[in-house]
Order: structure tokens, then C-alpha cells, then sequence
């Protein structure tokens, strides 16, 4: 088992590199660095190509610093975790590439890693007693996961989104409200200005199994913006509208797998996982239920700590991958197991 | 530049590698199929560096293949060369994936060489060049253009024309050379041509920070031209310096 892991992450528009080092069971983090590509800032979303282009242009620095950082040469790196997918097939290849070529180059061992995988693990960073059995509600700009999680490595698939992710949804609105990109955090900023009262939006398939659905909402907040005779006064009451809305579902949603499973610990993980408000609303409906554990933004953002965490995870299996190693946008979740048979659990009750 | 040279070619559909030296090609492997460049550019790499008797700690010095050529295909290249030349401190090399074509072109019908690659939309990434032992006199510099432009702005008339647009172009470039064109299949890899052009005069793009560099991507990416087509300047600067 390797001692000193490197992890890298190119999925989306963070460039980013971390070192773990540790005994076998207890990896400590020794230096993660985020890049973030500001260009796509000005389309409002992620250009593929571009993140592409800047991920082979910032890598090797961005690399070297974290090993600097870590005060780690590249003798004492015994293995390279690179998120394999999915993602941005393009910004994936990037990293994979050089990934392989890293651990080639030395004989080291490689592990390719499914970057919502990295976001489950990514609590597991800061707190190394943090074990399953628990729930996982992954929510990202790409990804809306409810997860039962009986141990690492072993998933079972509550629900997922039907169509937009969870923070695809606050992109749009936030698009919507010209609050610019990445739109989780300006939404959270300005709805802290809002009037809950003034506007309330449908909570959509809120008590109606596992899976989500954000695309009615989003487009239910359009049609009300649109009708407002002052966009720019009611911005704020729509922000706090919109995000009430989604964080009820996710959080009921989370709330009922953990009384069906009975479970004493629940994960927030994933970009969304940032938002505050939703940390505390789970962690207050979820009083008595279960610990609700979310790691610190950082950790939440796309970045290398919590693939290399997992990587190290996945090599201590014994797990490997090959040099034939590529890229998979559409990389399914491994260790996914058939869903248990869902028994009937009553709807949460109404939000505080 | 002495001791072992790695060529990576992956600009065009045929992914390959060479080791050995610019008088020597010690071994060279390829691959066909643009969506496997980077399952197999490792095993490439290996198979090369195992062929010439080589592992990878024996690396001196790399040579890639600089666009134009496959977006996609081009970063894979580089990724791979990066990583390698990273982890074992050594420098890279760029050249023109058209002049990898142009001189395998040459070996086989003479100089100068007109290459030119398929660039959709009726346009040719083109140049043309003419090889000497020691030199390579670059006539054409590589350009995105059609072949008539090409033909227009030639100060010579090459031999023959290489590579997948002078395919597409076939009668055009036929009329122009008095040769039928050459397809990339019929060549020897062009990491091959990588490695004899890595220390020939012109042919080598210095690369002052290789580790940062970018490959000649050919032309910008579509939504970059058209943002600034839009707003009259330049896109800002894509990445916000570390720390």
C-alpha cells in the first residue's frame, strides 16, 4: 500500500493536485492546490475546449506546487489517483494522460477514480473516523445522488436527478437573475436578503420517492421573473423562493433515506454541499436522526484531496489500473449494487 | 542533444512513438484510431523504449508533435510528454506535425513537400518545405487556409503533396504537383520524423517553459472566436495564477 498518494483532478474547470501521506488506514492531507480557470466566467458556463486547453497549460505547476507544499520529492510518491470520469471528456483526457505518463514514468502504481466517488470521500479527508454504514446526497453541477452506503466501496442507488442536477439548477437561476457564473454562491448570498413570503415555488417529487427533478422548478422561477414588474427588487425574494425550494426537497429527501435505513450518519458532499444554508437545514431536520457530515468548501469544490482520497482507498484493495486507462465521460459509479426494496416510509413533515 | 530522444506523435489518426536518436531511429510504433491515442499512448511510449532496449528512466531529452492537427489528439500528446518529462526533469521539443509529414513525403519522392491536413469547412492546415541533411527550410509556414491560397502563396512548386487534405483536395493538389497525393498511411510513422528532425536547423520550435507550453493548436477554440468577434478584444486570460 502506498504511503504517499498524488491525486489530480481535471474533470471540469478546477485544475487541481494534492499529496496524501500516512499509515495505510489513516491518510493525512499534506497540501491540495485548486486553480480556477476564470475564463468561462464570461460565457457563463464551462467552454469544454478552453478548460481543456488551460488544464495542459496549468497541470505540471500546479502539480509541482502541491508537492512543494507537501515538502514531497518524487521519489517518495509511490502512487498517482487521477479522476477518470465523468465529466468533460476532453478536461478528463488532459489529466489521465498525464497521470499515466507520471506513474509510467516511474513504476509507480495508478488508479483511476469516479469523481462523484471522490466527492463521497471527500468528508473522509478531515475526519478519518468517519466510516459507513451511512447516506450520501451528492449534489453537484453535474450529479444529484442519493446514495445508501453500507461500506466504502459497496452503493446502493436511492435516486438521482431526472433531468437537471441540483446545481445546474442554481447555474441557470442564477443565469436567470444575471448573478453570473458559478451561481451556487451568489444565490446564497443575495437570498439572505430575500423575503421567504413573498414568492413560494413548487417542492417537485418532494414526497414522492428518491429521485429529483429541478427542471419544472426552474422553470416555474422563470415564469414568475419574468412576470415581475421589478426584477430588480424582487431578485432577492426569488433567489430566497428558489433556494427554499430546492434544499426542502434535498433535504426531505435525505431525511426519509435515513429513517429507511435507519442509518446514523449522513454525508453532504458535492459542490452544492457549500451552500451553508443547506448544511444547516439537514443538520436541523436531521436533530436526533443522525450526524450530518459535510466537509469544508474546499473539499466540496472539484479538487485533487478527495480523489486522491479515494484513490488510496481503492489502492488499498489492491486495486490498480493499467496504462490502457481513458477517460469516460459517462463512467459508471463502481460498486453500484441493485437498489434494496424501498419500504413505504411516511412523507417528512413540513419544514420548521 | 545526446543520449535517448522519445518522439510522440498523436496530431493525426495514427498515434505513434519513436525512440532512438536525430541520426537513428532505434524503434518506432503506431497505432491507428484517433478515440484510442489515449488508452494507447502508453503502451506506445513502452513498446518503443522496450524495442530500443530503453526504459524510461534512460530518457535524455522528448520531441511531440506541435499542431495543427486533432485538438483532442494534440493534448494527449503533450499530456503524455509532460508527465514523462516532469518526473524525470528533461526538456521537450515541438515540431510541426506537417513537417513530421512533409519529411516522410520526402524520403519517398524527393523535396520540397507540400503538407497539408484535412481542416474541414474546405480549408487545409498547410505549409510547405524543402529538407536538407542539416536544415529544413520552412517556404510555407503552417497556416489555415484553402489549397488554392496555398498554391497562390507557394513560392516553389513541391514534389508532391502529403496528408489527409491534400487527399481530400485530390485533384487540385494533382494539378498543382504533377504527383498524385500521399496518404499518412503510406509513411513511416511520423514519430519516426520527429526524432531526425529534432536537432535539424528550423525544424525544433524552442519551448523556454515546456512544462506550461501549449501545443500550436492551429486555429482558436470556436467559442474564443466568436466572444471576440463579439466584444471587439481579446478573451482575458484563461487561468488565474496560483496562490
Amino acid at each position: 500500500m502506498a504511503e504517499v498518494v498524488l491525486g489530480i483532478e481535471t474533470s471540469c474547470d478546477e485544475t487541481s493536485a494534492a499529496v496524501l501521506v500516512g499509515e495505510p488506514g489513516r491518510p493525512e492531507l499534506a497540501s491540495l492546490v485548486i486553480l480556477s480557470q476564470d475564463v468561462h466566467k464570461v460565457f457563463g458556463g464551462v467552454v469544454p475546449e478552453l478548460a481543456s486547453r488551460a488544464h495542459l497549460a496549468a497541470l505540471p505547476a500546479v502539480v509541482d506546487r502541491a508537492l512543494a507544499e507537501a515538502g514531497v520529492g518524487w521519489g517518495a510518491v509511490e502512487a498517482v489517483a487521477v479522476t477518470q470520469g465523468p465529466g468533460l471528456v476532453g478536461a478528463l483526457l488532459v489529466g489521465v494522460v498525464y497521470a499515466k505518463a507520471l506513474a509510467y514514468a516511474r513504476d509507480r502504481d495508478l488508479i483511476g477514480v469516479h469523481h462523484m466517488e471522490g466527492h463521497l470521500f471527500a468528508p473522509a479527508v478531515e475526519d478519518s473516523e468517519l466510516a459507513p454504514p451511512l447516506v450520501a446526497l451528492l449534489v453537484s453541477g453535474g450529479h444529484t445522488l442519493l446514495l445508501d452506503v453500507p461500506a466504502w466501496g459497496r452503493y446502493r442507488l436511492l435516486g438521482q436527478t431526472r433531468d437537471d442536477a441540483a446545481g445546474e439548477a442554481f447555474d441557470k437561476i442564477a443565469m436567470l437573475l444575471g448573478l453570473g457564473y458559478p451561481g451556487g454562491p451568489a444565490i446564497e448570498r443575495l437570498a439572505r436578503q430575500g423575503d421567504p413570503a413573498r414568492f413560494t415555488f413548487p417542492r417537485p417529487m418532494r414526497d414522492d420517492g428518491f429521485d429529483f427533478s429541478f427542471s419544472g422548478l426552474k422553470t416555474a422561477v422563470l415564469h414568475v421573473a419574468r412576470a415581475s414588474e421589478d426584477l430588480e427588487r424582487d431578485r432577492p425574494h426569488l433567489a430566497r423562493a428558489f433556494q427554499d425550494a430546492v434544499l426542502d426537497v434535498l433535504v426531505a429527501k435525505l431525511e426519509r433515506a435515513v429513517r429507511l435505513t435507519g442509518y446514523r450518519t449522513a454525508v453532504l458532499g458535492g459542490g452544492v454541499a457549500c451552500n451553508r444554508t443547506l448544511a444547516a437545514l439537514a443538520a436541523a431536520r436531521l436533530t436526533g436522526l443522525a450526524r450530518v457530515v459535510v466537509a469544508s468548501p474546499r473539499l466540496n469544490a472539484d479538487n485533487a484531496a478527495m480523489i486522491a482520497r479515494a484513490g488510496w482507498f481503492r489502492l488499498g484493495r489492491g486495486e490498480r489500473s493499467d496504462w490502457t486507462l481513458d477517460a469516460r465521460a459517462d463512467l459508471p459509479l463502481p460498486g453500484l449494487e441493485p437498489a434494496a426494496p424501498q419500504v413505504p416510509v411516511p412523507p417528512s413533515p413540513p419544514a420548521p | 542533444m545526446e543520449g535517448l530522444i522519445l518522439a510522440i506523435d498523436t496530431a493525426t489518426d495514427i498515434a505513434s512513438a519513436a525512440a532512438g536518436s536525430p541520426r537513428e531511429v532505434r524503434s518506432v510504433v503506431a497505432a491507428k484510431g484517433a478515440r484510442r491515442h489515449a488508452a494507447q499512448i502508453i503502451t506506445l511510449v513502452d513498446r518503443a523504449l522496450a524495442a530500443a532496449g530503453a526504459r524510461a528512466r534512460d530518457l535524455a531529452a522528448l520531441v511531440v508533435a506541435d499542431g495543427p492537427g486533432s485538438f483532442t489528439g494534440l493534448r494527449i500528446g503533450w499530456a503524455a510528454a509532460k508527465g514523462l518529462a516532469h518526473e524525470r526533469g528533461i526538456g521537450i521539443s515541438a515540431v510541426p506535425s506537417l513537417m513530421a509529414a512533409a519529411l516522410g513525403a520526402a524520403e519517398l519522392i524527393g523535396s520540397p513537400v507540400a503538407a497539408c491536413f484535412d481542416a474541414l469547412r474546405g480549408q487545409i492546415y498547410g505549409a510547405v518545405y524543402g529538407f536538407q541533411p542539416d536544415k529544413v527550410d520552412c517556404l510555407v509556414a503552417p497556416a489555415l487556409l484553402t489549397v488554392a491560397e496555398l498554391v497562390r502563396i507557394a513560392p516553389v512548386r513541391p514534389r508532391v503533396a502529403v496528408g489527409d487534405g491534400a487527399l481530400a483536395h485530390a485533384e487540385e493538389v494533382g494539378r498543382w504537383t504533377g504527383a498524385p497525393p500521399v496518404g499518412l498511411d503510406a509513411l513511416r510513422p511520423l514519430a519516426a520524423s520527429l526524432l531526425l528532425l529534432a536537432a535539424r536547423a528550423g525544424a525544433a520550435r524552442e519551448l523556454p517553459d515546456p512544462l506550461a507550453a501549449e501545443p500550436v493548436y492551429g486555429r482558436p477554440a470556436e467559442a474564443q472566436v466568436k466572444w471576440e468577434a463579439r466584444h471587439g478584444r481579446p478573451l482575458p486570460d484563461p487561468s488565474r495564477p496560483i496562490g
